[in-house]
Protein backbone atom coordinates (compact mmCIF):
# COMPACT_ATOMS: atom_id res chain seq x y z
CA UNK A 1 0.00 0.00 0.00
CA UNK A 2 1.55 3.33 -1.07
CA UNK A 3 1.84 5.72 1.54
CA UNK A 4 -0.54 8.32 1.86
CA UNK A 5 0.07 11.19 4.60
CA UNK A 6 -2.28 11.02 7.96
CA UNK A 7 -4.81 13.63 8.49
CA UNK A 8 -2.94 15.69 10.74
CA UNK A 9 -0.19 16.14 8.50
CA UNK A 10 -2.20 17.50 5.88
CA UNK A 11 -3.47 20.17 7.97
CA UNK A 12 -0.01 21.02 8.90
CA UNK A 13 0.77 21.07 4.89
CA UNK A 14 -2.18 23.45 4.12
CA UNK A 15 -1.47 25.88 7.68
CA UNK A 16 2.32 25.99 6.11
CA UNK A 17 1.38 27.06 2.63
CA UNK A 18 -1.66 29.62 3.99
CA UNK A 19 1.79 31.01 5.75
CA UNK A 20 3.71 30.94 3.27
CA UNK A 21 0.89 32.72 1.18
CA UNK A 22 0.21 35.57 4.33
CA UNK A 23 3.85 36.23 4.23
CA UNK A 24 4.67 36.73 0.71
CA UNK A 25 1.33 38.42 0.28
CA UNK A 26 2.78 41.11 2.79
CA UNK A 27 5.87 41.64 0.99
CA UNK A 28 4.07 42.40 -1.98
CA UNK A 29 2.03 44.84 -0.44
CA UNK A 30 4.56 47.39 1.09
CA UNK A 31 3.48 50.69 0.39
CA UNK A 32 4.17 54.04 1.05
CA UNK A 33 1.74 54.03 4.01
CA UNK A 34 3.97 52.08 5.87
CA UNK A 35 6.87 54.49 5.78
CA UNK A 36 7.80 55.40 9.30
CA UNK A 37 9.67 58.47 7.49
CA UNK A 38 8.06 62.25 7.44
CA UNK A 39 5.63 61.24 4.12
CA UNK A 40 5.37 63.68 1.47
CA UNK A 41 1.68 63.29 0.77
CA UNK A 42 2.14 64.83 -2.54
CA UNK A 43 5.59 63.85 -3.73
CA UNK A 44 7.25 66.35 -5.12
CA UNK A 45 9.57 65.97 -8.53
CA UNK A 46 13.48 65.17 -8.25
CA UNK A 47 14.91 68.82 -8.30
CA UNK A 48 17.14 69.39 -11.06
CA UNK A 49 21.07 71.16 -10.41
CA UNK A 50 24.51 70.64 -11.08
CA UNK A 51 27.23 70.98 -8.98
CA UNK A 52 30.94 69.26 -9.13
CA UNK A 53 31.82 66.36 -7.71
CA UNK A 54 35.01 64.70 -5.89
CA UNK A 55 36.87 64.02 -9.36
CA UNK A 56 36.26 67.46 -10.35
CA UNK A 57 33.46 66.75 -12.92
CA UNK A 58 30.02 68.29 -13.67
CA UNK A 59 27.20 65.98 -11.81
CA UNK A 60 23.54 66.58 -12.89
CA UNK A 61 21.64 65.05 -10.18
CA UNK A 62 18.59 64.53 -11.96
CA UNK A 63 19.77 62.89 -14.70
CA UNK A 64 22.75 61.07 -13.06
CA UNK A 65 20.33 59.74 -10.83
CA UNK A 66 17.32 58.54 -12.82
CA UNK A 67 15.49 55.90 -12.05
CA UNK A 68 17.18 54.85 -8.75
CA UNK A 69 16.52 55.87 -5.44
CA UNK A 70 18.42 58.45 -3.64
CA UNK A 71 18.94 59.83 -0.87
CA UNK A 72 20.17 63.57 -0.81
CA UNK A 73 21.25 65.67 2.10
CA UNK A 74 22.62 68.79 2.69
CA UNK A 75 25.83 69.22 5.39
CA UNK A 76 29.32 70.11 6.02
CA UNK A 77 32.48 68.52 7.31
CA UNK A 78 32.87 70.40 10.72
CA UNK A 79 29.57 69.05 11.78
CA UNK A 80 30.56 66.52 14.73
CA UNK A 81 26.73 65.83 15.60
CA UNK A 82 24.37 65.85 13.09
CA UNK A 83 26.00 64.40 9.63
CA UNK A 84 28.00 61.74 10.63
CA UNK A 85 24.73 60.22 12.75
CA UNK A 86 22.75 60.32 9.70
CA UNK A 87 25.55 59.43 7.54
CA UNK A 88 26.37 56.22 9.42
CA UNK A 89 23.16 55.00 9.85
CA UNK A 90 22.23 54.65 6.22
CA UNK A 91 26.12 53.29 6.08
CA UNK A 92 25.54 50.58 8.42
CA UNK A 93 21.92 49.95 6.79
CA UNK A 94 23.65 48.67 3.78
CA UNK A 95 26.31 46.77 5.40
CA UNK A 96 23.54 44.76 6.49
CA UNK A 97 21.24 44.93 3.55
CA UNK A 98 24.25 45.25 -0.03
CA UNK A 99 21.43 44.37 -2.57
CA UNK A 100 19.91 47.89 -0.59
CA UNK A 101 23.29 49.30 -1.13
CA UNK A 102 23.32 48.37 -4.30
CA UNK A 103 20.10 49.81 -5.66
CA UNK A 104 20.28 53.29 -3.85
CA UNK A 105 22.25 56.35 -4.46
CA UNK A 106 23.33 58.47 -1.28
CA UNK A 107 24.34 62.04 -2.44
CA UNK A 108 26.07 64.78 0.07
CA UNK A 109 26.24 68.05 -0.45
CA UNK A 110 28.87 70.24 1.49
CA UNK A 111 27.25 73.58 2.15
CA UNK A 112 30.75 74.74 3.87
CA UNK A 113 32.99 75.33 0.30
CA UNK A 114 35.04 77.69 2.04
CA UNK A 115 36.41 74.82 3.94
CA UNK A 116 35.56 71.66 2.23
CA UNK A 117 37.59 70.75 -0.37
CA UNK A 118 36.58 68.10 -2.85
CA UNK A 119 39.27 65.84 -1.87
CA UNK A 120 38.60 66.37 2.07
CA UNK A 121 34.64 65.82 1.03
CA UNK A 122 35.86 62.21 -0.46
CA UNK A 123 38.00 61.42 2.52
CA UNK A 124 35.13 61.88 4.84
CA UNK A 125 32.78 59.80 2.69
CA UNK A 126 34.86 56.88 2.74
CA UNK A 127 34.99 57.04 6.28
CA UNK A 128 30.93 55.92 6.00
CA UNK A 129 30.54 54.30 2.11
CA UNK A 130 33.16 54.82 -1.00
CA UNK A 131 30.24 54.73 -2.93
CA UNK A 132 28.54 57.94 -1.05
CA UNK A 133 28.48 61.04 -3.51
CA UNK A 134 29.88 64.23 -2.73
CA UNK A 135 29.05 67.45 -4.53
CA UNK A 136 30.28 71.09 -3.66
CA UNK A 137 30.31 74.36 -5.97
CA UNK A 138 30.15 77.91 -5.66
CA UNK A 139 27.96 79.68 -3.23
CA UNK A 140 25.55 80.33 -5.55
CA UNK A 141 25.41 77.18 -7.15
CA UNK A 142 25.15 75.55 -3.73
CA UNK A 143 22.08 78.20 -3.24
CA UNK A 144 20.46 77.39 -6.69
CA UNK A 145 20.54 73.56 -5.43
CA UNK A 146 19.14 74.05 -2.46
CA UNK A 147 16.31 76.12 -3.79
CA UNK A 148 15.68 73.88 -6.30
CA UNK A 149 15.42 71.32 -3.61
CA UNK A 150 12.89 72.75 -1.36
CA UNK A 151 16.00 72.84 1.92
CA UNK A 152 16.67 76.69 3.87
CA UNK A 153 19.60 77.89 2.55
CA UNK A 154 22.43 76.97 4.94
CA UNK A 155 24.24 80.05 6.39
CA UNK A 156 27.44 80.58 8.09
CA UNK A 157 27.21 81.36 11.98
CA UNK A 158 30.29 82.56 13.93
CA UNK A 159 33.70 84.53 13.38
CA UNK A 160 36.99 83.26 12.51
CA UNK A 161 38.05 79.56 11.34
CA UNK A 162 35.87 77.65 14.05
CA UNK A 163 32.48 79.39 12.62
CA UNK A 164 29.73 76.57 11.97
CA UNK A 165 26.81 76.28 9.64
CA UNK A 166 23.52 75.87 10.13
CA UNK A 167 21.68 73.48 7.55
CA UNK A 168 18.60 71.61 6.92
CA UNK A 169 18.61 68.66 9.65
CA UNK A 170 16.84 66.33 6.82
CA UNK A 171 17.78 63.49 4.30
CA UNK A 172 15.10 63.76 1.09
CA UNK A 173 14.32 60.44 -0.21
CA UNK A 174 13.09 60.08 -3.87
CA UNK A 175 12.12 56.96 -5.41
CA UNK A 176 13.18 55.11 -8.28
CA UNK A 177 10.11 57.19 -9.82
CA UNK A 178 11.86 60.61 -9.33
CA UNK A 179 9.94 61.57 -6.96
CA UNK A 180 10.33 62.76 -3.18
CA UNK A 181 8.37 60.54 -0.83
CA UNK A 182 9.59 61.56 2.54
CA UNK A 183 12.01 63.15 4.89
CA UNK A 184 14.57 61.78 7.38
CA UNK A 185 14.56 64.27 10.13
CA UNK A 186 17.33 63.86 12.44
CA UNK A 187 17.21 61.22 15.17
CA UNK A 188 16.05 58.44 12.60
CA UNK A 189 17.19 54.59 13.63
CA UNK A 190 18.21 52.14 11.64
CA UNK A 191 15.28 50.01 12.11
CA UNK A 192 13.48 52.89 10.53
CA UNK A 193 15.67 53.30 7.55
CA UNK A 194 15.83 49.56 6.88
CA UNK A 195 12.04 49.55 7.24
CA UNK A 196 11.86 52.52 4.45
CA UNK A 197 14.70 52.07 2.20
CA UNK A 198 12.62 48.53 1.38
CA UNK A 199 9.37 50.38 0.91
CA UNK A 200 10.81 53.08 -1.28
CA UNK A 201 13.07 50.92 -3.62
CA UNK A 202 9.94 49.32 -5.13
CA UNK A 203 8.12 52.48 -5.97
CA UNK A 204 8.45 52.30 -9.77
CA UNK A 205 8.01 55.06 -12.37
CA UNK B 1 16.12 92.74 65.00
CA UNK B 2 18.40 93.36 62.39
CA UNK B 3 21.03 91.97 63.93
CA UNK B 4 18.81 88.75 64.19
CA UNK B 5 18.64 88.93 60.15
CA UNK B 6 22.07 89.22 59.92
CA UNK B 7 22.72 86.18 61.96
CA UNK B 8 20.23 84.62 59.99
CA UNK B 9 21.33 85.42 57.12
CA UNK B 10 25.09 84.02 58.08
CA UNK B 11 23.57 80.64 59.26
CA UNK B 12 21.48 80.34 55.98
CA UNK B 13 24.80 81.18 54.21
CA UNK B 14 26.54 78.42 56.20
CA UNK B 15 23.61 75.55 55.44
CA UNK B 16 24.49 76.66 51.71
CA UNK B 17 28.25 76.63 51.71
CA UNK B 18 27.60 73.45 53.49
CA UNK B 19 25.31 71.57 51.36
CA UNK B 20 28.05 72.76 48.52
CA UNK B 21 30.41 70.43 50.33
CA UNK B 22 28.47 67.78 50.54
CA UNK B 23 28.34 67.84 46.90
CA UNK B 24 31.47 67.78 46.40
CA UNK B 25 32.77 64.87 44.03
CA UNK B 26 29.44 62.87 44.09
CA UNK B 27 28.38 63.59 40.41
CA UNK B 28 27.63 59.86 38.57
CA UNK B 29 28.09 60.06 35.17
CA UNK B 30 27.09 57.27 33.06
CA UNK B 31 26.66 56.25 29.30
CA UNK B 32 29.81 58.65 28.15
CA UNK B 33 30.54 57.80 24.58
CA UNK B 34 32.30 60.30 21.56
CA UNK B 35 31.19 59.53 18.15
CA UNK B 36 34.81 58.61 16.13
CA UNK B 37 35.84 61.38 14.92
CA UNK B 38 35.14 62.35 10.89
CA UNK B 39 36.58 65.86 10.31
CA UNK B 40 38.54 67.45 12.79
CA UNK B 41 35.70 67.79 15.43
CA UNK B 42 33.68 64.74 17.47
CA UNK B 43 30.56 65.16 19.72
CA UNK B 44 30.94 64.11 23.52
CA UNK B 45 27.69 62.97 25.08
CA UNK B 46 27.21 61.80 28.96
CA UNK B 47 24.55 61.75 31.22
CA UNK B 48 25.07 63.32 34.90
CA UNK B 49 23.12 63.07 38.25
CA UNK B 50 24.32 64.29 41.78
CA UNK B 51 24.48 60.96 44.47
CA UNK B 52 22.95 63.52 46.44
CA UNK B 53 20.74 65.05 43.99
CA UNK B 54 22.05 68.74 45.19
CA UNK B 55 21.88 71.00 41.98
CA UNK B 56 25.80 71.92 40.17
CA UNK B 57 26.78 73.53 37.17
CA UNK B 58 28.95 72.13 34.78
CA UNK B 59 31.30 74.79 33.68
CA UNK B 60 34.34 72.88 31.30
CA UNK B 61 35.43 69.77 30.06
CA UNK B 62 38.69 69.12 29.21
CA UNK B 63 41.24 65.99 27.46
CA UNK B 64 44.35 65.40 26.65
CA UNK B 65 42.57 64.02 22.88
CA UNK B 66 41.57 67.98 21.84
CA UNK B 67 42.88 70.45 20.79
CA UNK B 68 39.57 72.73 23.11
CA UNK B 69 36.53 71.08 24.67
CA UNK B 70 33.40 73.76 24.12
CA UNK B 71 29.98 72.88 25.42
CA UNK B 72 27.30 73.39 22.24
CA UNK B 73 23.56 72.85 22.26
CA UNK B 74 22.33 72.03 18.55
CA UNK B 75 19.62 74.44 18.13
CA UNK B 76 16.17 73.39 15.94
CA UNK B 77 14.81 75.98 13.87
CA UNK B 78 10.74 76.42 12.94
CA UNK B 79 12.36 75.65 9.16
CA UNK B 80 14.15 72.47 10.13
CA UNK B 81 17.15 74.10 10.10
CA UNK B 82 19.65 72.40 12.41
CA UNK B 83 22.80 74.29 13.55
CA UNK B 84 24.65 74.57 16.92
CA UNK B 85 26.02 77.54 19.64
CA UNK B 86 28.58 77.51 22.26
CA UNK B 87 26.57 77.62 25.60
CA UNK B 88 28.83 78.60 28.82
CA UNK B 89 27.74 76.44 31.17
CA UNK B 90 25.47 73.73 31.93
CA UNK B 91 22.57 73.46 34.80
CA UNK B 92 22.28 70.44 36.70
CA UNK B 93 19.01 70.53 38.81
CA UNK B 94 18.58 69.35 41.84
CA UNK B 95 17.47 65.66 41.57
CA UNK B 96 17.66 65.75 38.38
CA UNK B 97 19.80 64.02 35.70
CA UNK B 98 21.46 66.10 33.27
CA UNK B 99 21.52 64.38 29.29
CA UNK B 100 23.62 65.26 26.70
CA UNK B 101 22.46 63.52 23.42
CA UNK B 102 22.72 63.76 19.49
CA UNK B 103 20.44 66.52 18.40
CA UNK B 104 20.25 68.07 21.75
CA UNK B 105 23.30 68.86 23.83
CA UNK B 106 26.80 67.78 23.41
CA UNK B 107 30.53 68.50 23.71
CA UNK B 108 32.59 69.11 20.88
CA UNK B 109 35.98 68.34 20.90
CA UNK B 110 38.27 70.24 18.20
CA UNK B 111 41.19 69.79 16.91
CA UNK B 112 40.54 66.18 17.53
CA UNK B 113 43.16 63.04 17.55
CA UNK B 114 42.23 60.31 15.32
CA UNK B 115 40.35 57.83 17.21
CA UNK B 116 39.41 54.51 16.76
CA UNK B 117 36.16 52.74 17.55
CA UNK B 118 36.30 50.69 20.81
CA UNK B 119 39.42 52.83 22.06
CA UNK B 120 38.52 54.83 25.85
CA UNK B 121 39.45 58.46 26.36
CA UNK B 122 39.82 60.10 29.65
CA UNK B 123 37.93 63.54 30.40
CA UNK B 124 37.79 65.66 32.91
CA UNK B 125 34.59 67.90 33.49
CA UNK B 126 34.61 70.76 35.74
CA UNK B 127 31.58 71.47 37.98
CA UNK B 128 30.68 74.50 40.15
CA UNK B 129 30.69 72.50 43.15
CA UNK B 130 32.06 69.15 42.75
CA UNK B 131 34.99 69.99 40.81
CA UNK B 132 36.98 68.29 38.39
CA UNK B 133 35.40 64.95 37.77
CA UNK B 134 37.53 62.29 35.51
CA UNK B 135 35.38 60.00 33.63
CA UNK B 136 36.31 57.67 30.69
CA UNK B 137 34.35 57.73 27.34
CA UNK B 138 34.22 55.08 24.83
CA UNK B 139 34.52 56.09 21.48
CA UNK B 140 31.66 54.84 19.40
CA UNK B 141 30.72 54.91 15.77
CA UNK B 142 28.78 57.80 15.11
CA UNK B 143 25.97 55.72 13.91
CA UNK B 144 25.70 54.46 17.69
CA UNK B 145 26.32 57.60 19.44
CA UNK B 146 22.06 57.95 19.38
CA UNK B 147 22.09 55.06 22.02
CA UNK B 148 19.84 51.80 21.55
CA UNK B 149 17.58 51.09 18.51
CA UNK B 150 15.00 49.63 20.21
CA UNK B 151 13.00 49.08 16.25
Amino acid sequence: MPYSPSAPRLRLAALVAAFVVVVAGCAGDLSTGDLQGVVIEEPTAKPSFTLTDTDGDPYAFESETEGRLTLLYFGYLNCPDICPVHLAQIAEVFDRDPEIARETEVVFVSVDPDRDSPGEIREFLDQFDTDFTGLTGTREELAAAQAAAGVPEAVLVGEGEDYTVDHAGWVIAYGPDGLNHAIYPFGVRQSEWANDLEILVGIEG
Amino acid sequence: MRRLAVVSCALAAAAVLVAGCQASGGIDVTEARVGAPTGPNAALYFTASTEGGEPDVLIGVSTDVAGNAEIHETTHAEDGTMGMRPVPSLDLPAGETLTLEPGGLHVMLMDVTPLDEGERISVTLQWQSAGEVEVEAEVVSPADTLGHDDG
